[in-house]
């Protein structure tokens, strides 16, 4: 039987300490480094050309890690030109929500007595939690970004043809996963913010015909959104949809190494894909250029994303959640203002209210239901089958018109309905305005129900007691009030002068009030009244408040 | 230019600095992130989110306490004790310890004392808000008080609650003198409903029975009579209060549609008949809205009951 160390006993006897030493030394940098010796990383540092045979492709075959990954590139697509990094960057960002994401797991609890208490305390007693908490926010934000304008690119180069059709296939499935994330995490402050807009992007849910009311269960847990949603979305904010996403992301990365990235359009004849036979002279290896290519990206994406939020970046937190008040203008995430401008189309047919009754008698059919269940999803489907339907061989862009052209008119109709899906809706038609009353209006520019607003972040010392009226020239004794009173006079007097995109106008006699009282020591609150006679002759009175703390610091 | 930026492939050299410099500084922005947390900005967002959350507890306050406790939390007679005071607050100041700011308690809880309990001021008003009293601590108000947090049957979730205790607490710094609010009784001596000064003769207790037959005590309060409304003017004292208002310049001006009264009777009389002839300035929450009385009691209350109401209205002086 082999005693242990004998073979070490054995080395320093024949060889001697320092030799034995610096054999050992290197045997393990070399196991550490799949293969590669001290000096092949010495060679891959300084830059130099790799030896033949080359030992840099050895890491490929023994090394997990490097094994998921091209051994080389065609030279052609290492500029940033065809890919923009953009795939990269994607891993990058799914990276690094799934740091941040884990510190902030430690501090929080899916339980919606526990949820907003942990997010006042990762803000306020957690050392780097806000840090964390902005960054895990932006990065989500930025992933949404980063993974559209990676189809996007896709899309224009035609590197969904044959044969990259089910690495496509993939792409819109973690694209998907990508907005699931992004949208379970929405939830999970427990906000207003976050309880409101779930509440709408799940009721898309309810509406849908037969399995509405069983899927809306399924996800919330309940008929509201409440404990068991919450759980719910936390467990497919955690578990779920990571689970899935890394499931693709390898099935997605393997598929780029099994046909390398697709050359830029017109270097390949039509119908060929050379991606994969790259003569000798045009390679470049992954280690250890590309690697570090994909280092350099990465240290830089997280270096802005860093600055960012230390800086200008603040990931809202609104009030508590409150089942029983919904804010005014509740609006889905950004990223689903599309869906939300689909569901604003009155009509099954545009233009044509007759038809709805039609619908709705012959099969049970509202705009709502059409525009948001059926069309809305079919959107999205239609991505699936785009390179199973696209019948063109050629990837040149001058072969490709049509193709383009309908890309074109896709990105510009999902802009369009997004910029009816904001409460302002479309600027020129006004499609998708939701104002109401001008009053109520001009209360929620000034004092919305929740979020940022202007009065809010006014300094403290600026809001001096008192009852003031509002006029183009008031004088309250603080220029920062009189310029706030100047503001809310010009907004009552443009919405006299200019009609609503709904035909609303303000009345000509409205006349506003501004009352600032003190409550308690370092709490004042601040009240918006406007009177005026309605189209009955009925004098209204329309009144908002707010209560403001001299520590709350909304301005910074 | 734009060849330039698409077919750009930094060198070896320049990829590895730009790696390592962004990398250096992100670390270096995550050091002063930690600490301006640790030193400062954590102690600064604390105090933030405790104004912000008084901010949230005075709305509460507003539409569910106040309606009792008064605006200002000093309290209506006959309905909730005075809340904002120094015999229930004592008085606490802010202090700079350290660099942090720190809540002193320099002047403790009479109240506490008195009712000899062992927790803190906090958990004394948390508790009360969340849970209410079981039994009337006392005859000088009409109900106990209601639970207010959701798992006892009230209307509010856990933090609205402990937002009001917030908003509450707050008082403490500037509270209202003792003299301006409604004081509770000791504990213990208010368990007896108090005898009634002058024994009412018939027709006044049967004023008192057209009293609470109308509904009048929806929406006003007379102590110790049914239940006890705050929507309008606390009739407690009404006679009183209408020879003030009869001899106010107030009412002089603004009364309309109705000749003005000269004797508090009168004016008791108009009052119910025609509520919109002078609308009274102070309710128990703030100015009394208009309109609000019914206009059809002239109708609903025979002359006989009527007199014998005004009758028993007018002996609470």
């Amino acid at each position: 039987m082999a005693v242990i160390g004998e073979k070490l006993v054995k080395q320093l006897r024949t060889t001697g300490v320092k030799s034995t030493v610096a054999q050992r030394l290197d045997d393990a940098f070399t196991r550490w480094n799949t293969g590669l010796t001290w000096n092949d990383v010495r060679g891959v540092l300084r830059g130099d050309p790799p030896a033949k045979p080359n030992p840099r492709v050895k890491p490929h075959t023994e090394s997990f890690w490097y094994h998921i990954r091209p051994t080389f590139y065609h030279e052609a697509v290492t500029t940033l030109y065809p890919t923009f990094r953009l795939g990269l960057l994607s891993a990058v960002f799914f990276t690094w929500e799934i740091i941040t994401g884990l510190f902030l797991m430690i501090f929080y609890t899916p339980s919606p007595t526990a949820a907003y208490v942990n997010m006042i305390d990762i803000m306020t007693n957690v050392p780097f939690g806000k840090f964390m908490r902005d960054l895990h926010r932006i990065g989500a934000e930025g992933m949404v970004i980063v993974v559209t304008l990676h189809m996007c690119r896709t899309f224009i180069t035609a590197s969904y043809k044959k044969p990259r059709q089910f690495t496509w296939f993939t792409g819109v499935i973690l694209l998907i996963i990508t907005l699931f994330l992004s949208f379970s995490g929405y939830l999970l402050p427990w906000d207003q913010l976050a309880f409101w807009a779930v509440t709408i992007g799940t009721s898309m849910a309810d509406a849908a015909p037969l399995v509405g009311r069983e899927v809306n269960l399924l996800l919330r847990g309940a008929p509201d959104i409440g404990a068991g949603g919450l759980l719910r979305f936390y467990l497919f904010h955690v578990l779920l949809f990571p689970l899935i996403g890394v499931v693709f992301v390898a099935v997605h990365y393997y598929k780029v190494v099994r046909f390398g990235i697709s050359l830029p359009p017109d270097m390949d004849a039509v119908g060929e894909d050379t991606a994969r036979k790259v003569p000798p002279e045009k390679r470049v290896n992954f280690l250890p250029d590309i690697a570090t290519n994909e280092i350099m990206y990465a240290a830089v994406t997280f270096a802005v994303l860093a600055i960012l939020s230390a800086t200008v970046f603040a990931a809202p937190l609104e009030n508590h959640a409150n089942p029983k008040q919904t804010p005014l203008h509740t609006v889905a995430p950004w990223y689903f203002y599309w869906l939300q401008g689909l569901l604003k189309i009155p009509h099954v047919i545009p233009f044509l209210p007759g038809a709805d009754s039609f619908f709705a008698n012959g099969l049970g059919l509202t705009p709502k239901v059409f525009w948001g269940v059926i069309v809305g999803p079919l959107l999205i489907a239609v991505l699936f089958i785009v390179p199973y339907i696209d019948p063109n061989p050629s990837r040149r862009y001058g072969d490709r018109k049509i193709a383009l052209g309908i890309g074109a008119l896709f990105a510009a109709l999902i802009l369009y309905l997004s910029l009816a899906g904001r409460p302002l809706g479309v600027p020129i038609t006004g499609f998708g305005y939701v104002g109401g009353d001008p009053a109520v209006e001009v209360g929620q520019h000034f004092i919305p129900d929740e979020g940022e607003g202007v009065i809010k972040e006014m300094s403290f010392d600026a809001l001096v007691p008192g009852t003031y009226d509002v006029i183009g020239t008031p004088s309250s004794g603080s220029a920062e009030l009189d310029k706030m009173i100047e503001e809310i006079n010009s907004e009552i007097s443009s919405r006299k002068a200019n009609a609503d995109p709904l035909g609303k106008i303000m009345p000509a006699d409205a006349k506003g009030t501004v009352a600032i009282e003190d409550i308690q020591v370092d709490l004042r609150k601040f009240t918006l009244f406007i009177d005026y006679t309605d189209a009955k002759g009925a004098p209204q009175k329309f009144e908002k408040y707010i209560y403001l703390h001299k520590e709350s610091g909304y301005s910074h | 230019m734009l060849k330039k930026i698409v077919t750009f492939r930094p060198s070896f050299t320049l990829r590895i600095l730009t790696g390592l410099v962004a990398f250096l500084f992100m670390l270096s922005v995550c050091t002063l992130t930690y600490v301006a947390d640790i030193t400062t900005t954590l102690s600064e967002r604390d105090l933030q989110f405790r104004g912000r959350l008084i901010e949230q507890g005075a709305r509460y306050y507003k539409d569910q306490c106040a309606r009792c406790h008064g605006p200002e939390g000093k309290g209506i007679d006959g309905i909730a004790p005075g809340i904002s005071n120094e015999n229930f607050l004592g008085q606490v100041e802010f202090r700079e310890v350290d660099g942090q700011r720190v809540i002193q308690q320099i002047k403790p809880s009479k109240r506490l004392a008195e009712l000899g309990y062992k927790g803190t001021l906090r958990d004394y008003i948390r508790s009360v808000i969340a849970s209410g009293l079981p039994i009337k601590s006392s005859a000088d108000w009409a109900d106990p008080h209601p639970p207010f947090l959701d798992s006892y049957g009230g209307p509010l979730r856990d933090d609205q609650v402990d937002n009001i205790t917030s908003f509450v607490i707050n008082w403490a710094q500037a509270p209202k003198p003792d003299g301006e609010s409604i004081l509770p009784p000791p504990p213990g001596s208010g368990g007896a409903p108090k005898p009634t000064a002058v024994p009412l003769t018939a027709d006044q207790e049967a004023g008192k029975q057209v009293y609470l037959k109308a509904g009048c005590n929806a929406c006003h309060a007379i102590k110790g009579v049914g239940s006890q409304g705050a929507v309008g003017p606390n009739l407690s004292k009404i006679y009183t209060l209408s020879a003030e208002t009869i001899a106010s310049a107030d009412y002089k001006s603004k009364v309309k549609d109705q000749p003005a009264s000269t004797t508090p009777e009168d004016f008791i009389k108009q009052s119910i008949h025609y509520p919109n002839a002078y609308i009274a300035p102070q309710c128990p929450t703030g100015a009394c809205p208009a309109g609000v009385m019914p206009q059809n009691f002239k109708d609903t209350i025979p002359a006989a009951d009527f007199d014998k109401l005004v009758a028993y209205l007018s002996m609470l002086k």
